[in-house]
């Protein structure tokens, strides 16, 4: 009898420790919300990371649907909104979409926030440019000259595009039932070249991204909603739409949360891409054509926003995090080998969140990403935000190559080179949806992963290398 | 005994450890996905009007097997081009087969309720023989005459999808004694006693269809079909 016991007692235990990891992981995040002071509900929508006042740290821009802008920056323990100037907060405008970039080449970034006040085609109120001067921040879309171009059609999603390589910024606009936009200073001032860069397609515009896609140029690509999806090859500056010939159209699906990420952990960027209601995609560069490797349960339809790719844990595998409106998040981690595994969530399933954007930064500067949740649209919410719950001996690198301006290189790709990996990643230059996340690749360092280098792959496609000696730092790299 | 309590023991540790992982290792075809993926591919132009044919081209140049074949043909109307919802419940109805004129029964896939009665009334059924990845099989489908002599070719589908010069374009579409195979019939066999009486009193293939294929063509206002039944006729 008792041997009996022992026996069956053995089985438990063994059965136990088999089912022990998949619990753990459903605390994968710790809720860090409570460091935000002053989070009432409000209808959010796109969150950008940049440094907003100039003071050398990165801050979360979240926009307001009818509730003011927020810059949140980190003191202390807390995340506390820094601005209330008028052209910044525009509490009467409906912002959703937000990207910074350096468009004026002073070193510093400016913030292009996409205004909506209707679904589709013509809207009220303009979008706002805005640029940090004499701690001021001014809208470079209010002075005179600037105003011969202005957006008027609703859109959704804009991203940074050095379409040269220069250093020359400038932001496409993912515009809504009329055509897209390109926003550039030539001679002084802010001109929309969409037609000249033969971009001035009309569409239903979600989503956008832009970096070393097909190219050593920056590409561009737009998904989009009851439309084929575009990517823009850089063709010299000007751009040429071959998502037919690249296998990316997706005509039937209904495009929003995307990012670029290294898959296969293999040097290149891919492309993932969330479908409303549809089939989210993996998008594989292979045999001159994207081949879309997702399975379920990645690829099972759902309410999707925004879609973030990053080792949140800092295990060396990147994490996606798919943020649903209405309906729970998923988070997945990409093995080798193209694996995606669905890490189940408790902290950060939000259930009956309605998810509107989403980024991540290590706001903290402790080596460890921290993801920030907006909501809106149908209720308003409160912001949240999570961390991954890792132990201290994890090791992380972070990248920020700066361009020659000084300003972050967004659209350059960052790769990690070692015994165990090449790992691309994009300086991001807008994504998720209506999103865009902290100019830095951040790296977390793999189990027995040595003879570390890093290569920055400049937006002019120029590759630049340097070996990492010491860990568990900020490495800038100044373009020369 | 040894041996197969610890082979038991492994399976079973062994499927339990499946069971618990997330990984994404399933193979199962999602048909659906697949159409939904290529579509550009199977209409570069973005026009699918009356294009069933297109489908069943593109589904039987893959080499797959027939049970394959079967589940893509279930996924996209025939009639007009579009797809299906997966799990849609199909018309049980019949057609004349070409050669007899004989009545053949089966089940029909169609986006919307008047496919059902323009495929009863302007295409014919033929047998027809394909050698799959798991071996030859046989069975029916429906076929349309050549329309690429037509002086009123309707203007609305893509004649190139159809038709090199007065031919039937076999690069584009599949043919049969120069005709069109524009879908798979579904369990296509003689009719039986009782089941075209079965078809005659459905609400839709009775009733319906009788008003609308005694309908002047020009008085037809309903559905994609009406494209095709200028393909068709």
């Amino acid at each position: 009898m008792k041997v009996k016991i022992t026996k069956h007692l053995k089985k438990i235990i063994f059965l136990f420790f088999l089912l022990i990891p998949n619990s753990l992981n459903a605390n994968f995040f710790e809720d860090i919300t409570s460091q935000i002071t002053d989070n009432p509900k409000r209808l959010s929508y796109g969150v950008s990371v940049t440094d907003v006042n100039q003071d050398g740290n990165f801050d979360f821009i979240v926009t307001g649907f009818g509730y003011v802008n927020l810059a949140l920056s980190y003191d202390k323990g807390k995340l506390i909104n820094i601005i209330n100037q008028k052209k910044f907060s525009d509490e009467f405008r409906r912002t959703i979409g937000v990207a910074a970039c350096d468009i004026d080449k002073d070193g510093y970034e400016e913030i292009y926030f996409l205004n909506t006040d209707t679904y589709s085609g013509t809207k009220k109120y303009s979008d706002r440019l805005i640029d940090f001067e004499k701690d001021k921040y001014i809208d470079l879309f209010e002075i005179e000259k600037n105003q011969r171009d202005l957006n008027l059609t609703a859109g959704r999603s804009v991203v940074c595009v050095d379409r040269k390589g220069d250093g020359n910024y400038g932001v496409y606009v993912a515009n809504y039932g009329g055509p897209t936009r390109f926003y550039e200073y030539t001679n002084d001032v802010i001109v929309d070249k969409s037609i000249e860069l033969n971009l001035a397609k009309i569409t239903g515009g979600r989503a956008v991204v832009a970096g070393h896609i097909i190219t050593d140029k920056i590409d561009v690509f737009a998904a989009n909603e009851r439309g084929a999806n575009f990517l823009y090859k850089n063709d010299d500056g000007k751009f040429l739409d071959v998502a037919n010939e690249y296998r990316v159209q997706d005509i039937l699906q209904n495009g929003r949360g995307t990012a670029l990420t290294d898959i296969y952990y293999r040097g290149r960027l891919d492309i993932l891409n969330g479908n409303w209601g549809g089939f989210h995609r993996a998008y594989v560069f292979k045999n001159d054509i994207f081949e879309d490797i997702a399975k379920p349960p990645f690829d099972e339809p759902s309410r999707i926003r925004t879609v973030i790719s990053a080792d949140l844990d800092n295990d060396g595998y990147d994490e996606v995090f798919m943020n649903n409106i209405g309906e729970p998040n998923k988070l997945f981690k990409i093995l080798d080998n193209g694996l995606i595994e669905q890490i189940p969530l408790d902290v950060g399933l939000e259930p009956n969140g309605y998810g509107t954007g989403a980024a991540v930064a290590d706001i903290d500067n402790d080596g460890v990403l921290e993801l920030l949740v907006s909501h809106g649209e149908s209720f308003d919410q409160p912001l949240s935000l999570y961390k991954a719950k890792i132990g201290s001996d994890r090791k992380y690198l972070r990248v920020k190559p700066l361009n020659r301006y000084g300003a972050p290189a967004r659209g350059a790709t960052v790769t990690l080179i070692s015994n165990l990996r090449k790992h691309s990643k994009t300086i991001d230059a807008g994504s998720g949806y209506l999103c865009q996340m902290e100019p830095v690749a951040h790296y977390g360092i793999r189990e027995k992963e040595k003879n570390i280098k890093i290569q920055i792959k400049w937006t002019n496609g120029k590759i630049e290398e340097l070996s990492i000696k010491d860990l568990n730092q900020t490495v800038t790299i100044k373009q020369k | 005994m040894n041996y197969f309590k610890n082979t038991f023991k492994f399976v079973a540790i062994f499927i339990l450890t499946l069971s618990f992982s997330n990984i994404s290792i399933s193979s199962e075809k999602n048909y659906y996905k697949d159409l939904i993926t290529d579509w550009a591919r199977i209409f570069p132009d973005q026009n699918r009007n009356a294009a069933g044919p297109k489908f069943f081209k593109y589904i039987i140049d893959k080499e797959i097997t027939y049970k394959d074949f079967v589940e893509y043909n279930k996924l996209y109307c025939a009639v007009s081009g579009s797809l299906i919802d997966p799990n849609s419940e199909p018309d049980f109805l019949f057609a004349k087969e070409m050669v007899t004129n004989k009545k053949i029964c089966g089940n029909y896939y169609k986006c919307c309720v008047p496919c059902s009665c323009d495929i009863m009334k302007y295409s014919k059924v033929q047998k027809m023989k394909y050698q799959f990845k798991d071996g030859e099989k046989e069975f029916f489908v429906f076929t349309i005459k050549n329309p690429c002599n037509k002086k009123d070719f309707p203007n609305r589908v893509n004649k190139d999808y159809f038709c090199d010069g007065k031919k039937i374009n076999n690069k584009q579409v599949y043919k049969i004694n120069d005709r069109i195979v524009i879908g798979l019939f579904h369990n296509g066999k003689r009719c039986e006693k009782g089941e075209i009486d079965k078809v005659k009193s459905h609400y839709i293939t009775g009733e319906y269809c009788e008003l609308r294929n005694n309908t002047p063509l020009e008085n037809l206002e309903a559905g994609m079909g009406d494209i095709f039944i200028k393909l068709a006729k």
